[in-house]
């Protein structure tokens, strides 16, 4: 009997409790977000900029020909935007992607092939004296064409395996053609785009204010009236402005000492995500000064950090947090830790490890106590408590480091002089895309962002092989050779370890997902509050 | 007294120059520019040398050192300081959002800290070494060992742990919404206005000590004046000049100067802006920065010169 009442009693309860979840998972409409972010758009052309501090608050005044899908965690799969639908020729060569019809530009007029298209070339092939920040990523582009008003055909001169991906850019704004082609340049000054918000205000230092698009081609979206983006640089009046409910989350990432005290303060009204975060700093051997022109040293320095213990203890302090390689863990084309551990400085024996980094030192001829200088970006977070368990670690080899720090904005000045033995060097990416995430470690006459500034053809020829590589096991196949190379035979650069992305953000805000990018989901659209 | 004010207008134009032409160069010795700054910082994929040379162009970057400082010059001269290298906005519209709440809060301050460190420094110089001196010796020193930055980080914490309250994030011009701006701007004020005032209280009080052992203090005493008239016509007179200097100086500098302050209140002011300028390498913004300040500096020296002669007519005989 009692055994019935208790099944009564739990049915009763799943009964009510379908209702509450239900309606807790109803998006509401209304309310204004507001969030802090750490940097402000230099200008507003997304074509042009690198910087979050153009997505955060820009991005929901535009869409894009294809996004992230903004419900998947890894940040990788592409979903519909502005085409709702695409096919790939036969040869991979040719992308046919349908657009929707009834878009918007928030003057009202409609959105065409015609805008897709004029965007497009304005990223793939600017005119003279217009700067394209990605015009690189779309080497394998031949044309762009627009054979009807709902239809637009990409051309390529080889089959890619990146090419989908490369057109998930959260910076490949759709601009309308009229107006570029009178002036090009209006877009760094304006905003007027299709996206689910239209621009108010923007009071410079201060904040943008954005506004609901009820002419919003996806019905029923966006949920929210409105989004407040304020610009604070202080990362404590960020932290403040979360905790006194002021603001409702900052898209960046917090610390974990920050986020601990949220969660401390506040309780259950914080909610927090976290995810590996597609941004490494990396150590860059000057391959021109000895003795790190000798793959042995090189390796040496790799072989003496232990990353597992370093990323228990960095984790506590810093957003750092997943040993890694290439890839971000736990994306397609990252190499599975059991896999890694084979390769030099991922072995898990740390002594066997320190054994042979001393016993490749002696066989390279540098002596004991040997003295470098390491130079270092005057970054504080996480810069400074990467660069102090490194140079501990190297002392526990019989190596003397020097920290050089070079005042931040003239960092890449300094060092691209090549007068460094070693720096630290970084890398954060806008999607999780070995073609991008890779790029950087191409020989110096391919990449003049190497500051290894070392040749190496066989990393060239693997990169354009997975480049082109359209069967996804293969290409992981030859990421991971890259990888081996690139880490372990040539030693060329040593990853320390993967930043780890912490979002505390208030409760009441439903319909967002982190991902490893402080780039993708901030389009706003799916983003609700629950009071 | 005209000849005197026109000899020191006249010197505030070879300050300026030196002070450009020293700004400009010492800018293009640091490593890095705007260009460098804006696409080399983020950690982006595809740096482009192509594109970086393309900004350079548009930026005028790629001219020889002297056009650029001629062109920077003609400009000055037609009170044009050209567009911001970061933003591509005018720099006087740079400058100018961010004035109006500098100034007021410089206003502001200043205005709290004469306000106390006068009465306060004549209180502890009269009743030297009695309760009311020490009281007001500990509160002025305990001003200057706290940096106001600090301060205001108390007060943050204290507003947010025990009021659960913070003041607005965005500022609103005080003809906006009087409530709104004095909420956002009273605290940064205090914070900045006790440092300021303690200053001026430990200025005031020596200065005023010394006055009130001069002879001429003595017969008045010794005539039988009032004490009140005694300090205010005879005595303030005399010590309020170092405090008059120490206060103009102290306005001139939280003008462009309270870079940390702004940031614990997120204070949209010059001195963030400066700081911001420096690092993405915006010369020109940098540049009218410098300039500003410096203007700023010497009008202000200029005032404080004209009133010390006003108030010790000695000084225009020299």
């Amino acid at each position: 009997m009692s055994k019935i009442r208790r099944l009564l009693a739990l049915v009763a309860i799943a009964g009510l409790a379908i209702p509450v979840v239900a309606e807790a998972q109803q998006p509401r409409s209304g309310g204004e977000l507001v969030f802090p972010v750490p940097s402000e758009p230099p200008s507003y052309d997304g074509h042009r900029e690198e910087t979050f501090g153009l997505i955060h608050p820009i991005a929901p005044f535009y869409n894009t020909l294809l996004r992230v899908d903004p419900t998947d965690p890894g940040g990788t799969k592409p979903a519909a935007s502005l085409a709702e639908s695409w096919t790939v020729s036969p040869d991979g060569k040719s992308y046919t992607f349908k657009l929707r019809t009834g878009v918007k530009f928030h003057d009202g007029s409609e959105m065409t092939s015609k805008d897709v298209k004029a965007s497009y070339d304005k990223i793939i092939f600017p005119p003279a004296g217009v700067g394209s920040s990605r015009k690189g990523q779309y080497v394998d582009v031949e044309a762009v064409e627009a054979p009807d008003a709902t239809t637009v055909r990409f051309r390529l001169k080889f089959a890619s395996g990146s090419f989908l991906a490369s057109l998930l850019s959260p910076y490949n704004f759709i601009y309308k053609a009229d107006i570029l082609a009178k002036d090009i340049n209006w877009y760094e000054k304006n905003i007027m785009g299709t996206g689910p918000f239209t621009f108010v205000e923007h009071v410079k230092g201060s904040h943008v204010v954005g506004r609901k698009f009820a002419g919003y081609w996806d019905k029923g979206k966006p949920y929210l009236d409105g989004f407040r983006a304020i610009f604070m640089r202080d990362s404590a009046a960020q932290v403040a402005a979360v905790r006194s409910e002021r603001a409702h989350i900052q898209f960046r990432g917090f610390t974990p000492k920050d986020r601990d005290n949220l969660k401390a303060a506040l309780g259950d009204k914080i909610t927090v995500q976290e995810s590996p975060w597609d941004c490494i700093l990396m150590v860059g051997f000057n391959h021109n000064k000895k003795p790190f022109d000798d793959k042995r040293v090189r390796r040496a320095l790799t072989l003496a950090l232990d990353r597992y213990e370093g990323s228990k203890a960095l984790s506590q302090i810093a957003i750092v947090k997943t040993v890694a390689g290439v890839q971000v863990p736990g994306t397609p084309f990252a190499t599975p830790p059991e896999e890694l551990a084979k390769l030099a400085g991922y072995w898990p024996d740390i002594e066997k490890s320190r054994a042979e980094a001393r016993r490749l030192l002696k066989e390279a001829g540098v002596p004991e106590g040997f003295s470098f200088v390491f130079t270092n970006r005057g970054t504080p977070m996480p810069y400074e408590p990467l660069a102090v368990w490194m140079i501990d670690s190297w002392r526990k080899i019989g190596l003397n480091v020097t920290q050089n720090v070079v005042e931040s904005a003239g960092y890449y000045g300094v060092i691209r002089k090549g007068d460094q033995q070693m720096h630290m060097d970084f890398q954060c990416g806008y999607i999780v895309e070995p073609d991008l995430d890779i790029y950087k470690f191409l020989s110096v006459e391919r990449n003049p962002a190497n500051y290894g500034f070392y040749k190496d053809p066989v990393l060239d020829e693997l990169y354009d092989k997975q480049s082109r590589s359209t069967n996804p096991e293969e290409r992981k196949k030859i990421v991971r050779q890259f990888e081996k190379r690139l880490l372990d035979e040539e030693a060329h650069y040593l990853m320390t370890l993967q930043w780890h992305r912490i979002i505390p953000h208030s409760s009441k805000l439903h319909g967002w997902q982190v991902t490893p990018s402080h780039y993708l989901n901030n389009t706003l659209d799916t983003v609700w509050l629950s009071q | 007294m005209a000849l005197y004010i026109l000899k020191r207008l006249l010197a505030i134009v070879p300050t300026l120059l030196g002070v450009a032409v020293l700004i400009f160069l010492l800018l293009r010795v640091v490593p890095g520019d705007v260009v460098e700054a804006r696409y080399m910082g983020q950690g982006g994929q595809f740096q482009s040398q192509e594109l970086m040379q393309i900004e350079r162009a548009k930026l005028g970057l790629d001219k020889p050192l002297w056009q650029q400082f001629t062109a920077w010059m003609w400009g000055i001269v037609r009170l044009d300081f050209g567009l911001s290298m970061w933003t591509g906005s005018p720099i006087t519209d740079e400058i100018k959002l961010r004035f109006a709440l500098s100034l007021q809060l410089a206003i502001m301050a200043s205005t709290i800290a004469t306000c106390l460190a006068i009465p306060l420094g004549i209180l502890a110089a009269i009743k030297q070494d009695s309760w009311v001196d020490y009281a007001v010796r500990v509160f002025s020193i305990s001003g200057l060992a706290m940096p106001s930055f600090w301060l205001g980080i108390l007060m943050i914490l204290v507003m947010l742990i025990f009021f659960k309250w913070l003041p607005p994030m965005v500022f609103t011009p005080l003809w906006v919404n009087p409530w709104d701006n004095l909420a956002q701007l009273i605290w940064p004020a205090l914070a900045v206005g006790y440092r300021y005032c303690a200053v001026g209280t430990r200025m005031m009080r020596s200065a005023m000590l010394e006055v009130l052992r001069e002879d001429y203090i003595r017969t008045a005493r010794a005539k039988g004046l009032w004490l009140k008239l005694i300090v205010s016509r005879h005595a303030l007179k005399n010590a309020i000049l170092p405090v008059l200097t120490v206060i103009s100086l102290e306005f001139a500098f939280l003008l462009g100067g309270l870079v940390v302050t702004e940031q614990v209140f997120n204070l949209n002011g010059l001195g963030m802006l400066f700081v911001e300028s420096i690092s993405r390498r915006d010369y020109t913004l940098t540049q009218a920065l410098v300039l500003l300040v410096a203007t700023t500096f010497l009008i202000v020296n200029f005032v404080v010169d004209i009133a010390y002669a006003w108030i010790d007519p000695r000084i225009r005989y020299r």
